[in-house]
């Protein structure tokens, strides 16, 4: 047997599977959707972007990433760091403990907010009891919530890339640097942060497309006072079933994720988000 | 070793507020209130029983082992084969086809699901547990791909060769040394696409049809409706089995190697 | 008798550019042939088309006589040691040994023998149960060995099977595989770009250079008598001179003789004239890089007075200066330009 045969031989299932499942709905569903009454997806497109709602949702999605992409640089670069930098035993500990919440379900993951953020919650009982609330404080259905729980959902994933792209980093080259007259800090910035620098930028555009794709979060957390992009597409396709206006938004969505990858792919040179 | 005190407080508040929220729910899981507080009134284990008793948790968790062990098998089964050809052979657009294979990654699933919903299940009327089937098998194809690809990168291409060379035929050579080389890989992409799969949510959210949906997908509309602790219990199982996968994968393959990729 | 391995006119291009042109190679039974040149050369390609890794483009390779030029790899009868070893990490070291007897069907009481016979040989028998990672470097490299010996191939091909050793082991290492030919009077096959081992081991040297054999011959004689500058300059020789009358020659350093620049010229030899360029000063003597016309030329004396920009004449004796005939450029190619091919730029599963 050839080896061209065998090459076509064992890509075909994989390609076939990916033309069906994939590219052939994907592509159909964004730009040429069976639709109940006539319309298009770019007109329905071009209506939802004139309506200041859509762009209300779009805008507080993209706030809201933008929101916890930060939050999960500030606190999981840090942690990343330390876990590169600690002895071996405390390492393996470390980093399994900020795996481990990616092993459960989103919905079990965010239900436990319910419990923190409501009106008799953790913390509204503590503010009260603290005496610097009067009466119960409504935390849940807020941009508060909506941060608090992506945060907490995609923060593993910010710690995994940034230590992983850390350690590659040798700890000699501080030492190098530090040898060479830098202090500590100096050391850090000049020679550690630069070069794993591409990691955390693919850290940081795994969280921001999670965050914006995100949907049981916005569904438990945001109500439907802060709905996203996820949770509208949603109500469209399933509620409304205005389904050009679902894959109008859902062009939206997609657009939004490729456009920010594509960036950090080029700004981070050869670390790829795929 | 330095001690470095500012980095240590944010990993304490970093794993706290990753972890807290989850070992909360364990004591909320247990409470004898009838709504979802803390801390609870008092202790019973009514709404285990109640969430055990419940028809379509039951049902949906067999549709969800079924998907996920379907499609983690149909993964695979599609997986290995592309994955050998990107990482042993050399060919003009090798990378387009890597490419391809990982693309899915980057799609959100919600869109996905709605695509495949409206393609698959309503114009060409297939089942919902068709869609669930073939999107659960789109949707892990990468991590077949990357994860068995990683353990075979980091094998001597010369094995093959030299079991050839030893006698065996391309046939033989896969089965007596490729695949026990990728077995490792082979594990862990089966533990990370089990996992995947029967925790997700947005994907499944619209393949549904009548008495077929998935376990997350159920709990959500649950929680919709009703504020009373049987999510808790059910959540509180959920966690006992995933702390049990995690104790069997490090002893089989190594957590951290598994679920850092 | 029939040859054991015989190329004819064997090419191989890799998109568009040849690797390995026209090589004719025959190789005997019991002999040990050297496949020697820099990366790039197309011995490595050579040794896989003979191992049936690749095909040829070109060209007809027989093994044992019968036609092999496009048998896949497993029905040539061949054992191979690769640079890496390729050791199967999941057996152990018995069962890595095993492999080619069962592949070929050798029943499983003559396996277990057989096995310890080759770990035996290689004086690895006490491990048999260990896992390849669990060994050093140079037992990895013995049980490699044992296993592509133990099915008893025609030919042992060995692909540069000591480069990942240190330097100490693999002197070690060449009087080992030089025992294990011997006694078990394989033909064998080594590539390697270290001429030292080659000399060393080989009864048979080929010299290749941009895929084209420039000198083959018992490893004596091509020291002896290079062809040409390439292998001589290859074959450490740094002296090279073009002597009006007499063509390009090489001499080694130690057979040039310094002697005063007014001194008359000795009879027996040619002479010339220069200028010191450097000395290096070695314990016993000293190595003096002369400038003659432009053109270095090294020599070793025991004069320590010598300085830079002594004016000095070179005596070079005629019984020791070898004649390089042959010309380096290779017909039809575009000269030094070559870009050096690997095999890895095309890799068959």
């Amino acid at each position: 047997m050839s080896r061209k045969v065998t090459v076509g031989l064992l890509l075909v299932p994989g390609l076939a599977l990916l033309v069906f499942g994939f590219l052939y709905p994907f592509i159909t569903t964004l730009f040429a959707p069976p639709t109940i009454e006539d319309t298009s997806v770019l007109g329905r497109l071009g209506e939802l972007v004139g309506d200041s709602f859509v762009l209300t949702v779009a805008a507080r999605t993209i706030r809201v990433a933008v929101v916890v992409t930060v939050v999960c640089l500030v606190f999981g670069f840090p942690v990343a760091y330390l876990i590169s930098r600690v002895p071996a035993r405390w390492r393996g500990l470390l980093l399994a403990m900020s795996i481990f919440p990616l092993l459960l379900s989103n919905v079990v993951r965010t239900y436990s907010w319910l419990v923190i953020l409501g009106r008799n919650g953790l913390i509204s009982q503590a503010l009260v009891a603290l005496g610097l609330a009067d009466e119960p404080v409504q935390l849940l259905y807020t941009e508060l919530a909506l941060v608090i729980g992506l945060a907490q959902l995609f923060m593993p994933m910010m710690i995994v890339t940034s230590y992983s792209s850390l350690s590659q980093v040798d700890f000699r080259l501080e030492e190098a640097a530090r040898g060479l007259g830098a202090s500590a800090g100096r050391a850090f910035r000049r020679v550690v942060l630069p070069l794993a620098l591409p990691g955390v930028l693919v850290g940081a555009t795994l969280v921001f497309a999670g965050s914006v794709t995100a949907f049981t979060t916005p569904m438990l957390l945001g109500g439907t006072q802060n709905r996203t992009l996820a949770t509208l597409l949603y109500e469209y396709a399933n509620v409304k079933l205005d389904w050009a206006a679902a894959s109008a938004v859902a062009l939206i969505m997609t657009v939004i994720v490729l456009v920010v990858s594509a960036v950090t792919t080029r700004l981070s040179g050869k670390a790829k988000v795929v | 070793m330095r001690r470095r005190p500012v980095l240590w407080g944010l990993a304490a508040l970093a794993l706290l507020f990753l972890l807290g929220p989850i070992l909360l729910m364990v004591p909320v899981a247990f409470s004898s209130g009838d709504t979802i507080e803390f801390p609870p009134p008092g202790l019973s284990t009514r709404w285990f029983e109640q969430a055990l008793d419940y028809q379509p948790f039951l049902d949906a968790l067999r549709t969800s082992l079924l998907v996920a062990g379907g499609a983690t098998l149909l993964a695979l089964l599609i997986g290995v084969p592309a994955t050998l050809v990107i990482q042993r052979y050399r060919f003009p657009g090798r990378k387009a086809i890597e490419t391809l294979f990982l693309s899915p990654v980057i799609v959100p699933e919600l869109v996905l699901g709605f695509a495949l919903f409206q393609q698959l299940m309503v114009t060409l009327r297939i089942t919902a547990l068709g869609a669930l089937l073939i999107g659960h098998t789109v949707l892990l194809l990468p991590y077949a791909v990357r994860v068995t690809g990683a353990s075979l990168a980091m094998s001597d291409p010369a094995l093959e060769e030299a079991a050839r060379g030893l006698g065996a035929g391309p046939v033989r050579a896969f089965f007596r040394i490729t695949l026990p080389v990728m077995t490792p890989g082979i594990v862990a992409a089966s533990v990370l696409s089990l996992l995947t799969s029967f925790n997700n949510v947005p994907l499944s959210l619209l393949l549904t049809g009548p008495g077929m949906s998935t376990l997350p997908v159920e709990m959500l509309r649950y929680v919709e409706f009703s504020f009373d602790p049987v999510v808790a219990a059910v959540s509180t199982l959920l966690l006992g089995i995933t702390v049990v996968v995690a104790l069997v994968t490090e002893r089989l393959v190594g957590f951290n190697k598994v679920f850092s990729q | 008798m029939t040859p054991v391995v015989q190329l004819k006119a064997v090419t191989r291009e890799f998109a568009g550019t040849a690797a390995v042109r026209e090589v004719d190679l025959t190789v005997t039974r019991g002999q040990f042939v050297a496949l020697l040149g820099p990366s790039g050369c197309g011995k490595t390609t050579t040794l896989r088309m003979i191992a049936g890794y690749l095909q040829p483009t070109s060209g007809t390779i027989l093994l044992e006589g019968r036609d092999a030029t496009r048998l896949p790899p497993e029905r040539r009868n061949i054992g191979m040691v690769f640079q890496s070893y390729a050791l199967f990490p999941h057996m152990t070291v018995a069962k890595n040994v095993a492999f080619g007897l069962q592949m070929r069907k050798v029943p499983a009481a003559q396996i277990r023998t057989r096995v310890h016979e080759a770990l035996d040989l290689v004086g690895l028998a006490h491990l048999a149960d260990r896992r390849p990672q669990q060994l050093s470097g140079g037992q990895q490299q013995r049980v490699a060995l044992a296993r592509a010996i133990a099915a008893r191939p025609a030919v042992l091909l060995l692909d540069e099977p000591l480069s990942n050793l240190d330097a100490r082991l693999r002197v070690q290492m060449r009087q080992e595989l030089l025992r294990i030919q011997r006694e078990t009077g394989i033909t064998a096959i080594l590539v390697t770009h270290d001429q030292e081992e080659a000399l060393e081991l080989a009864d048979s040297m080929v010299i290749l250079d941009r895929g084209r054999v420039v000198q083959q011959g018992h490893p004596r004689e091509v020291f002896r008598a290079p062809r040409t500058r390439f292998v001589a300059e290859f074959l450490g020789y740094e002296n090279f001179l073009d002597l009006p009358g007499r063509g390009r020659i090489t001499i080694r350093p130690e057979h040039v003789d310094v002697v005063e620049h007014d001194a008359a010229p000795p009879a027996g030899g040619e002479s010339v004239t220069g200028t010191v360029a450097a000395v290096r000063f070695r314990g016993t003597d000293c190595v003096v890089t002369v400038d003659v016309g432009g053109q270095n030329v090294l020599a070793t004396t025991t004069n320590d007075s010598l300085r830079a920009g002594s004016p000095v004449r070179l005596f070079l004796p005629l019984d020791r200066a070898i004649s390089l005939t042959g010309t380096d450029s290779v017909p039809g190619d575009g000269g030094q330009g070559t870009p050096s091919l690997q095999h890895q730029q095309e890799s068959p599963a």
